[in-house]
């Protein structure tokens, strides 16, 4: 995908389809990271992704960062249907703040919502809801640590459970994963910028890609 | 408006530590916060709870109580159901509201107008209390007090806090939880969400604890 615009703006209305038909494989990724900017006041900018995978096919959702700039208002709503014998992979990779220069988020909204199913059910649910001094927020010791980088991952397969120790033994003290079903692995980490999150994520990610992790991901 | 006495004394006994849910057996992943010295004084576990009830599952569980206590009808508390354990970051967590639900369900049952078999937590308390007609405000605030509660047990035996310390920290979050119980009366599950995502890494972490008092 790519932004031809260079970026997400309060008012911007963003939707994206994809479908992976049954025996298919699509892997879905960014040209480079998105930015959602400043907002003007009183705009949120709203994204919608709609995903679908059937049976024996592979989707692999795979987006480089998304860095959240400070006074962005961004709400995005992801939800995937997935057939029961489909595979899904999805990261969601965040950066709060151009910490480049030094940038915090001390105003902003950001509220992104997850719902996958699987043969109709509801599998998982996750809403990350941010906003007002969200630096401030991120200072504490249930929410961020004062990191200012975080990815969430799911993956839906019927080898999910043999990635789970490798996946423990590659995370840092800030990182978890678990298995929530015998076929559903979670994980979720936080690093202090965007740069120690790649250097945790990458060997995750071209391990569950089975190193088909696509080029954009190295320029 | 006073509240009926009556209907306090219901509340005040589903939300007590002495009710059967085993409330006492969950720590919300805070075991491992206090080994990895992530929160390891009075003033540190003040602040992680006031971070799980305000960024997450305390705001969370209230919004998901008043939403059955508006639609405890068969087919909305269902989907309310599948929705809060689909929620569950982590197994443990998913035990937590899954088990005290089921235990607060069979109990509540037995005694009150209620038949309810098998409802996450907040789903199962905002339905017996619509069910035995207790008010929704006192509901919220029972139970977000109730929650913090627990919590501050959990503390006191895995800081270590002083009961006093931990007491006071309790106190001190009681005005918190008044703000939370009035915001979720008029939320709905389209103002989910959360923030706690240490809290979420460290219910994973404490799968693999090596000694652990608590089941999540």
């Amino acid at each position: 995908m790519i932004n031809s615009a260079g970026g997400i703006t309060g008012g911007d209305r963003f939707a994206v389809e994809a479908t992976a038909f049954s025996g298919a494989k699509l892997t879905v990724t960014t040209q480079a990271a998105e930015r959602a900017y400043r907002a003007q006041p009183g705009e949120t900018a709203r994204m919608e992704t709609r995903l679908a995978a059937e049976d024996g096919a592979a989707l692999h959702w795979l987006p480089q960062e998304t860095i959240l700039y400070d006074a962005c208002r961004y709400t995005r709503s992801l939800r995937a249907e997935l057939a029961a014998g489909a595979r899904f992979l999805m990261v969601e990779p965040l950066v709060f703040g151009r910490t480049g220069m030094g940038e915090t988020l001390t105003k902003g909204l950001f509220h992104d919502r997850i719902d996958i199913r699987c043969d109709g059910q509801r599998l998982f649910y996750d809403s990350t809801r941010l906003q007002g001094d969200i630096a401030a927020t991120l200072s504490g010791a249930a929410i961020g640590g004062g990191a200012a980088a975080m990815a969430s991952l799911l993956l839906v397969a019927p080898d999910a459970e043999t990635h789970l120790a490798p996946l423990r033994a590659a995370l840092p003290d800030t990182g978890g994963a678990t298995l929530l079903h015998p076929d559903v692995l979670y994980m979720r980490l936080l690093a202090e910028d965007s740069f120690e999150m790649r250097k945790t994520l990458l060997p995750i990610l071209d391990r569950l890609t089975g190193d088909g992790l696509p080029l954009a991901w190295r320029l | 408006m006073t509240t009926d006495p009556a209907a306090l004394l219901t509340l005040a006994q589903w939300l007590s530590p002495a009710y059967p849910v085993g409330a006492f057996s969950y720590s919300h992943g805070l075991e491992w916060s206090v080994q990895s010295a992530a929160v390891s004084d009075a003033a540190g576990f003040q602040l992680w709870l006031s971070d799980v009830l305000e960024h997450g599952a305390g705001r969370n569980d209230a919004i998901l109580l008043a939403a059955a206590y508006r639609d405890p009808s068969p087919s909305a508390l269902a989907d309310l159901n599948d929705l809060a354990i689909a929620m569950s970051p982590s197994p443990e967590r998913r035990l937590e509201t899954v088990q005290q639900g089921a235990a607060f369900c069979r109990t509540t049952s037995a005694i009150w107008q209620a038949e309810l078999t098998d409802l996450a937590y907040p789903v199962a308390v905002g339905a017996a209390a619509r069910l035995s007609d207790l008010p929704l405000p006192e509901t919220l605030l029972m139970y977000l007090h109730g929650f913090a509660g627990n919590l501050t047990a959990a503390a006191i035996r895995l800081v270590p806090l002083g009961q006093t310390e931990g007491q006071a920290a309790l106190a001190a979050l009681a005005p918190l939880c008044q703000q939370l119980a009035a915001e979720a009366q008029t939320q709905t599950t389209d103002d989910l969400g959360s923030a706690c995502f240490l809290a979420d890494i460290a219910s994973m972490k404490h799968e693999t604890q090596y000694s652990r008092l608590f089941r999540s």
